[in-house]
């Protein structure tokens, strides 16, 4: 690979590049599906290949190929250099990169398991054992369980110096339910909805899981479901269980963070900001309660690394500090552009993608609360379980989520399960009106593989550290 | 620019078979030439270009199935696919696979495609960035957007004797010009990039942007409203997820109840694959023939796609809309269109005293399948209807809305059309709507 990185490195600098970066990328990956009792596939994947990014006179250029071979790198390398004499011919601002101290060295994912040494059959067993638990409940007409498995190796060159050399191990799982009647369907997942629950780990994360435990759960709630009452209206008390606070960290303030949003570079896609920079260090984001981190360095985080895709080295910044808005998600252009440093958020998609900036490990802090403590002191609320949908503006304000579930609660109990809810709100005042997160025995990492963004699209996987948290007087309804 | 020919790379699946052994094989190779030149603040920021080969293979013996996929373009790329399938079959416990299609005799077209644009440089895509934003500077505005040419060459080999081909382009122009308080956005889709014509691409968004500055407050609530083709392109592809596919049928988890009415007789939409403005393309991820499937006609539930494991459930035909098997996703309907109606966009807000015209929607999602339930904001130019005529811009609003209920309310179909893309990048074609009501939430 090194050799590989340079060839494309010296290609790049004789095609004129002033600064140049490589990295050349393999993905392995292992996917295994059962449906109704039934092992519908066993899928492996390969997929290697390199980019060479360039900048030529203030201009981006960028080519990916996976040919890789000396000539197939050199090849990109003046691809690239190309491509960036092309931006060359719409420039207002040249970019410019402040020199750095060329960074060095190797990382891998701790894992006490590694999941590909794991035999097929035992992962099938446990799938099946699951789906066997779920099949228990008549009125759960689709049930679905999958693995996945991911080793990922990235080797970044740079023509400052920098080569670093990581090795990211992921796994993990997901059980759906889907119970249906006449006129209602309704699904319960575990322990994460929308693909899977997936952490920077070994196999040892899979059995924590214990995805039969869990199955039985789920399906008896999906049937429950269907008969429900409908989730309460009204002006009322939410409390979010950690998935779902997971998913309210990633769209509120993730997005909104990010520094390429809020400088224009996603506007005509994902959006720009309402954290503006005249904003920085004194808005009030949140209630006292809510300290929000970007924190590369937290273990299990599908953000967690050694280096980003800039060679930028991992780290943990405070987003949101005791509630005020403190600081951005940056890459070393975007970074510059505030007179400040990048710190090391900058992510690709495999090989054939440009590294933009990507979330980490964006997590809520823990606070001092517990989930019974909230529940017991709410008068009349909801406690809402699993993302069933969500959406918000292209600022990251006006937003609303849908969850699997919802436990109406009266007087400080948890009363009956209620069905189709949804909560809105504006991005501050939610936060402003956050009054207790838990503490660390219920706080844990969740890990989302479907985070979209860039032109071509990419898909990230990124990590929210969550534990229950409880907001006053939000908007709620039931979906009808 | 793709370096192999859709016949050598057809040959190439071919030969891939032939490690195959005595399992079932199928062979699905795609060769991809992409560009993208991303522009913002007036200005390129990111341009990037894309050279890679991607293989599937599916074996089959007797009751067990795998897959393996693998990358690039060595002469090893075959040998090491097949070894990591015939590594997973080794493993894989029986099941209840779908078998290989079998040839069908049709031919691999009409299939999308322009030298052009499968030779379109940097500098190409640069002078076309170039023009749309001396058109905003000229106005005062500020340009985002990008411009991709995409070259794809597509073959398909399976042991029952199935050999399919296929090379696609596709040129995008999409544009958002922001002003002082304000946006506008406009996109062409074709698959010749001299089809795409990004002066007349900027006119519109200049025209939308302009319009659409200092936006005042409307209150949430019930409005007559006319969605531009951007937004019901997004109202189109939510139904193909939620309905359109025999799984979701067989899954009762559709909206779909065949044979029933369930939307206003104005409303008629296929999935159509053979339509020369949807980037038609002649073959499934199964190798099976794409047929042109009514889904909704005049309001009533016609038909859904099918794959080959879905058509055997039903004891019909697949109707050529598989992704790569096996999936537990089902067929997908890549080739939406909504059929025009006899009423010129011009006159379409002629009878409404007060409404929203909504040019696009953003970030819709569904809440409730069964009940077509969506929500998500409009964006980039939302206007007051007053007595017929388009007024002043309202801020984006959030709507939540059942899209069948929309539909079983249609007063106006426009009798031009526009092909955008959906979330999922496939051509979707679709006409200007005037609906009696549609509820904005927020």
């Amino acid at each position: 690979m090194r050799d590989l990185a340079e060839r494309a490195l010296d290609a790049a600098a004789v095609s004129g590049a002033g600064y140049a970066d490589c990295r050349v990328v393999s993905r392995s990956v292992q996917a295994i599906t059962v449906k109704n009792g039934e092992v519908v596939s066993v899928d492996v994947s390969d997929d290697e290949g390199a980019n060479v990014r360039v900048l030529l006179d203030g201009a981006w250029g960028f080519a990916a190929t996976d040919r890789l071979t000396a000539e197939g790198v050199e090849v990109a390398a003046r691809e690239a250099a190309a491509v960036a004499r092309a931006s060359g011919r719409v420039q207002r601002n040249p970019t410019v990169l402040l020199p750095r101290e060329a960074q060095r060295g190797e990382y891998t994912t701790p894992a006490d398991r590694d999941p590909f040494g794991v035999s097929v059959e035992d992962k099938i067993a446990l799938l099946l054992a699951a789906d066997a638990a779920m099949a228990g409940e008549p009125r759960v007409t689709v049930r679905t369980g999958s693995l996945e498995f991911v080793r990922e190796h990235r080797f970044f060159a740079a023509s400052d110096g920098s080569i670093t050399d990581q090795t990211i191990i992921e796994s993990g799982a997901s059980l759906d339910a889907v119970a249906t009647s006449d006129d209602e369907v309704q699904a319960r997942s575990y322990p994460n909805s929308f693909g899977r629950h997936q952490l920077c780990a070994g196999y040892e994360a899979i059995e924590a899981m214990e995805l039969a435990q869990h199955a039985e759960r789920i399906a008896a709630e999906a049937a429950a479901l269907l008969t429900a009452d409908q989730c309460p209206a009204g002006t009322m008390t939410v409390i979010l269980d950690g998935s779902q606070a997971a998913m309210q960290v990633h769209e509120s303030c993730g997005h909104p963070t990010e520094l390429d949003r809020v400088l224009g570079y996603e506007a005509a896609y994902a959006g720009t900001s309402f954290l503006t920079p005249d904003l920085l260090g004194h808005f009030r984001y949140g209630s006292n309660a809510v300290t929000i981190t970007a924190d590369a360095t937290r273990a299990t985080g599908l953000g967690t690394f050694g280096w980003d895709d800039e060679g930028t080295p991992a780290q943990r910044v405070e987003l949101v500090r005791d509630g005020v808005f403190n600081g951005y998600l940056m890459s070393r252009e975007t970074a510059a552009q505030l007179g400040m440093e990048s710190n090391g958020t900058v992510r690709g998609d495999g090989w054939p993608r440009l590294p933009i900036i990507r979330m980490t490990n964006i997590n809520l802090e823990p606070g001092t609360s517990s989930l019974e403590e909230m529940i017991a002191t709410t008068e009349r609320g909801v406690y809402l379980q699993t993302n069933r949908s969500w959406s918000i503006d292209d600022r990251r304000l006006n937003f609303q989520f849908g969850t699997q579930n919802g436990w109406e609660i009266i007087d400080g109990k948890r009363t009956r399960l209620v069905r189709n809810p949804l909560y809105s709100g504006t991005t501050p005042e939610f936060w402003r009106s956050c009054d207790a997160v838990a503490a660390e025995p219920e706080w844990r990492m969740w890990g989302v593989v479907n985070c979209g963004k860039g032109q071509p699209s990419q898909l990230m996987h990124v990590g929210h550290g969550a534990a229950p948290c409880r907001f006053r007087n939000v908007h709620v309804e039931p979906a009808r | 620019m793709i370096t192999r020919s859709r016949s050598e790379l057809l040959s190439r699946a071919t030969d891939a078979l032939q490690h195959a052994g005595n399992a079932e094989a199928e062979v699905l190779v795609r060769d991809v030439a992409s560009s993208l030149t991303r522009f913002a603040n007036n200005t390129i920021h990111q341009n990037v270009s894309e050279r890679g080969t991607r293989w599937r293979a599916r074996l089959i013996d007797g009751r067990h199935v795998a897959a393996a996929e693998t990358s690039g373009d060595s002469d090893d790329a075959p040998g090491r696919l097949m070894k990591a399938a015939h590594q997973a079959l080794r493993v894989a416990p029986e099941s209840d696979p779908s078998p290989l299609p079998h040839p069908d005799g049709a031919e691999d077209s009409p299939v999308a495609f322009a030298g052009s644009t499968a030779a379109a440089t940097a500098e190409q895509r640069a002078a076309m960035v170039e023009t749309v934003v001396r058109a905003a500077e000229a106005r005062g505005l500020v340009a985002f957007g990008y411009v991709s040419t995409d070259a794809v060459a597509t073959a398909i080999a399976n042991s029952a004797g199935l050999q399919r081909q296929a090379t696609t382009t596709r040129c995008s122009a999409v544009v958002v010009l922001r002003g002082e308080d304000g946006s506008g956005y406009a996109a062409r889709h074709a698959a010749d990039i001299s089809g795409v014509d990004v002066g007349e691409l900027s006119a519109e968004a200049v025209e939308t942007c302009e319009r659409n500055q200092n936006a005042v407050a409307q209150p949430p609530g019930d409005y007559e409203v006319v969605l531009s083709p951007y937004a019901v392109v997004e109202l189109l592809t939510h139904l193909g997820w939620m309905g359109f596919s025999a799984l979701a049928v067989q899954e009762h988890r559709s909206f779909m109840r065949l044979g029933e009415r369930l939307m206003h007789e104005r409303v008629v939409i296929r999935d159509d694959p053979r339509s020369e403005a949807l980037f038609p393309f002649p073959f499934d991820a199964e190798g099976v023939t794409s047929r042109q499937v009514p889904l909704i006609d005049h309001g009533v539930c016609a038909g859904v796609v099918y794959d080959t494991p879905t058509a055997m459930h039903d004891g019909v035909a697949s109707t050529g809309h598989s992704l790569p098997q096996p999936n537990t996703w089902g067929p997908f309907a890549s080739h939406l269109e909504m059929q025009a109606g006899d009423t010129p966009r011009a006159e379409l807000l002629a009878p409404i005293r007060r409404g929203l015209y909504v040019n696009r929607l953003w970030y819709v999602r569904n809440v409730h399948p069964l009940r077509t339930i969506i929500t998500g904001m409009t964006r980039e130019g939302t206007f007051l209807i007053e007595d017929g005529s388009l007024g002043r811009a309202v801020r984006d609003l959030r709507f939540t809305q059942s899209i069948v209920d929309a539909l079983s309310d249609v007063r106006g179909v426009s009798s031009e059309r526009l092909v955008e893309l959906g979330e999922d990048e496939s051509g979707v074609s679709a006409p200007w709507l005037h609906l009696g009501s549609f509820m904005f939430t927020s």
